[in-house]
């Protein structure tokens, strides 16, 4: 079904569009233009003079061991956040989608995390997991596990994605759930009858007619972990210890806000920019060709 | 190849509804059995049960020898076709048909043998085997559906309104394929719809339901001409059957609403004098008078069928209408006169519905 307006002054669809095109234009063009601008000029100290230097920031970018030690953390970080989030709210929407008696509540109870500020996320696993005052920290210790984030770079990132994880069930959750319920109940019913167990049914039928929703889970996760952690790591960790939670958002802002490298911090958030940009064309030219069936 | 017998099924929701209520009837071995009623009257929940995809909360389902009331659907060894087909979006036609095969952990040869006897009895190509559910159209998307339950050769075909979903011209077409092939294969075959007229011409054994209960079960001949009840008079046939109230005033003659006298064959009927009753006429079985005899009929519309015409008008103050074979037309002008024979008029008790 086509649905066209037919305006018969030019210069009305302009109006309409204009409040849109005026918050990209300012909120995100210029600031992306900014910030590619800056990444080619080097600053002194006081701010006072910049100087283009050319792709100076990018060469040394590139021979900063920190950068890819940054790199490697978002890897793995990006990696594991990803897997287990969709894993556990695939997990909590198959059974929430067989919950009969009270769905919504048990519905909502599982969407509220999704409602927490990052900041007061990392706030909350913080104290759950420090190592003088935490209870579950002390669970650990009473069970022999030497645990102590503030010194441990591994238990630091393992707290760190837990938090991360943490928050993003929710929102896979929802999809995962609407993406069950789209499912043609005939279908399952059919399988059943062609003899297929419920394991089976599951992987042969329902797993594959949630690619789409997954394989946009992904791109969106990934772009999460990517950018939207830095609050998490701020509150929980600050990049410490020695590094180990640094992943590139947070080197930026280290960088950037902290080490007043703006030229450095720039030429990072231009190469941050253009891993995102990647992800999100990558998603829209397959999400609706390849994945769907 | 098995029977199926019901044995006073019931089915209650767990918020109190009653769906159904006691069902008992038999389909032989290699019969073919309509369930037909209007929507809501528990027909698609009896087939589901019989299916496995509900649970029976009372009496028995049995299959062949097997009580399968807590056997699961896989267990039971039938084959569904589902009124949107339900074929499996992701997977090519064959991958559709083989699935039931894969699941029994066939071997590969076997399923490619038993899929193409399939495809040839449905005149489904090599071609149309590649390609995935959406690329088909309804008519062949009803195929491939027919072909999913019979490469797995159980003992019973389950329809739930198979033809619902095809334009009326296909749905002719695949009604007659679905009952050429049920003849070839002779399997069981327990068949849902609510179209009266799909429901005459598949079943050997039809069955009438309403509101949870069976109205009548029999061959669909004998239920279109001795029903057992005024629903199941009304429900078959298409003009439906015309009522008329009034009371017997005598063995063998019925005063109308309206004064009006008429006759009917005693013999067939055990009413008693001043009994209230319905009547009920076959529109086919009425024939316009030309000398001024019989009935008073009001001539308001004549509907054109190419096939016959249809006459609608009133009658004893109850609309009335008149079929007419192709070349018979009707009369001009709005006051007529019919008459109705005596062997065409059924009485039903007018409190119950049932046949006197």
């Amino acid at each position: 079904m086509e649905k066209r307006a037919i305006f018969s002054s030019k210069l009305l669809p302009y109006l309409l569009l204009a409040p849109q095109l005026a918050i990209t234009l300012i909120f995100f063009y210029w600031p992306a233009s900014q910030a590619v601008k800056e990444s080619f000029y080097i600053q002194d100290a006081f701010g006072t003079t910049s100087d283009f230097v050319g792709f100076d920031n990018y060469k040394s970018l590139f021979e900063d061991p920190y950068y890819f030690h940054a790199m490697g953390v978002t890897a793995v970080f990006a990696a594991v956040v990803t897997a287990a989030s969709l894993s556990i709210a695939l997990l909590l929407a198959v059974q929430a989608d067989r919950v009969v008696r009270g769905a919504t509540v048990y519905r909502t109870l599982l969407v509220w995390p999704y409602a927490v500020a990052p900041a007061v996320a990392g706030v909350l696993w913080v104290f759950l997991f420090q190592p003088s005052l935490g209870i579950l920290a002390h669970a650990l210790q009473r069970m022999g596990y030497d645990w102590n984030p503030t010194l441990n770079g591994g238990q630091a990132l393992a707290l760190v994605m837990v938090a991360a994880v943490w928050k993003q069930i929710s929102y896979n959750f929802l999809f995962f759930l609407a993406g069950l319920q789209s499912i043609p109940k005939s279908l399952i019913e059919a399988a059943a009858i062609d003899g297929a167990h419920r394991a089976r049914r599951f992987w042969t039928i329902v797993f594959p007619l949630l690619s789409p929703t997954t394989f946009f889970l992904v791109v969106v996760n990934i772009v999460y972990v990517f950018f939207d952690t830095f609050g998490i790591i701020d509150s929980v960790t600050g990049g410490g210890p020695a590094k180990a939670t640094e992943t590139l958002v947070y080197k930026v802002y280290q960088d950037g806000k902290l080490g007043a490298d703006l030229g450095g911090s720039n030429a990072q958030s231009v190469i941050l920019m253009i891993i995102v940009i990647a992800l999100t064309s990558i998603q829209f030219r397959y999400v609706e060709r390849k994945v769907t069936y | 190849m098995a029977g199926v017998l019901l044995d006073r099924v019931e089915k209650t929701y767990p918020g109190g509804f009653n769906a159904v209520k006691g069902i008992s009837f038999a389909v032989p071995d290699g019969g073919f059995c309509v369930l037909v009623g209007p929507s809501g009257c528990g027909k698609s929940t009896l087939l589901r049960m019989i299916a496995g995809l509900e649970t029976i909360t009372g009496g028995q389902v049995r299959i062949g020898e097997r009580v399968v009331n807590d056997i699961e659907p896989m267990g039971r060894d039938i084959a569904m076709v589902f009124q949107n087909y339900a074929l499996y979006p992701h997977m090519s036609v064959y991958d559709n048909m083989a699935y039931g095969l894969r699941n029994l952990k066939t071997p590969e040869p076997e399923i490619l043998s038993r899929v193409q006897e399939a495809a040839k009895i449905l005149e489904l190509n090599d071609e149309m085997l590649k390609r995935k559910p959406r690329q088909l159209s309804g008519g062949q998307r009803q195929r491939v559906a027919m072909g999913r339950a019979i490469v797995r050769k159980p003992a019973v075909f389950l329809f739930d309104e198979p033809l619902s979903n095809l334009d009326a011209k296909l749905r002719v077409q695949m009604r007659i394929e679905i009952r050429k092939l049920q003849r070839r294969l002779k399997t069981t075959s327990i068949y849902v719809t609510h179209d009266q007229l799909e429901a005459m011409t598949l079943a050997d054994m039809l069955v009438v339901m309403n509101a949870g209960r069976v109205e009548q079960v029999g061959a669909p001949l004998e239920l279109y001409e001795r029903p057992a009840t005024a629903f199941v008079a009304g429900f078959l046939g298409s003009p439906p059957m015309n009522f008329l109230n009034g009371r017997v005033e005598k063995p063998g003659v019925l005063r109308l609403g309206d004064g009006t006298e008429l006759a009917y064959d005693p013999a067939h009927f055990t009413a008693t004098s001043g009994a209230e009753i319905q009547a009920g006429v076959r529109p086919e079985r009425i024939i316009f008078s030309k000398d001024g005899s019989g009935i008073p009929f009001k001539l308001e519309l004549v509907e054109e069928l190419g096939l016959g015409q249809l006459v609608h008008g009133v009658l004893a103050d109850a609309s009335f209408t008149v079929a007419l074979p192709a070349g018979v037309h009707a009369p001009v002008g709005d006051a007529q006169r019919v008459t109705i024979a005596p062997d065409a008029v059924h009485l039903f008790d007018r409190k119950t519905g049932a046949r006197l």
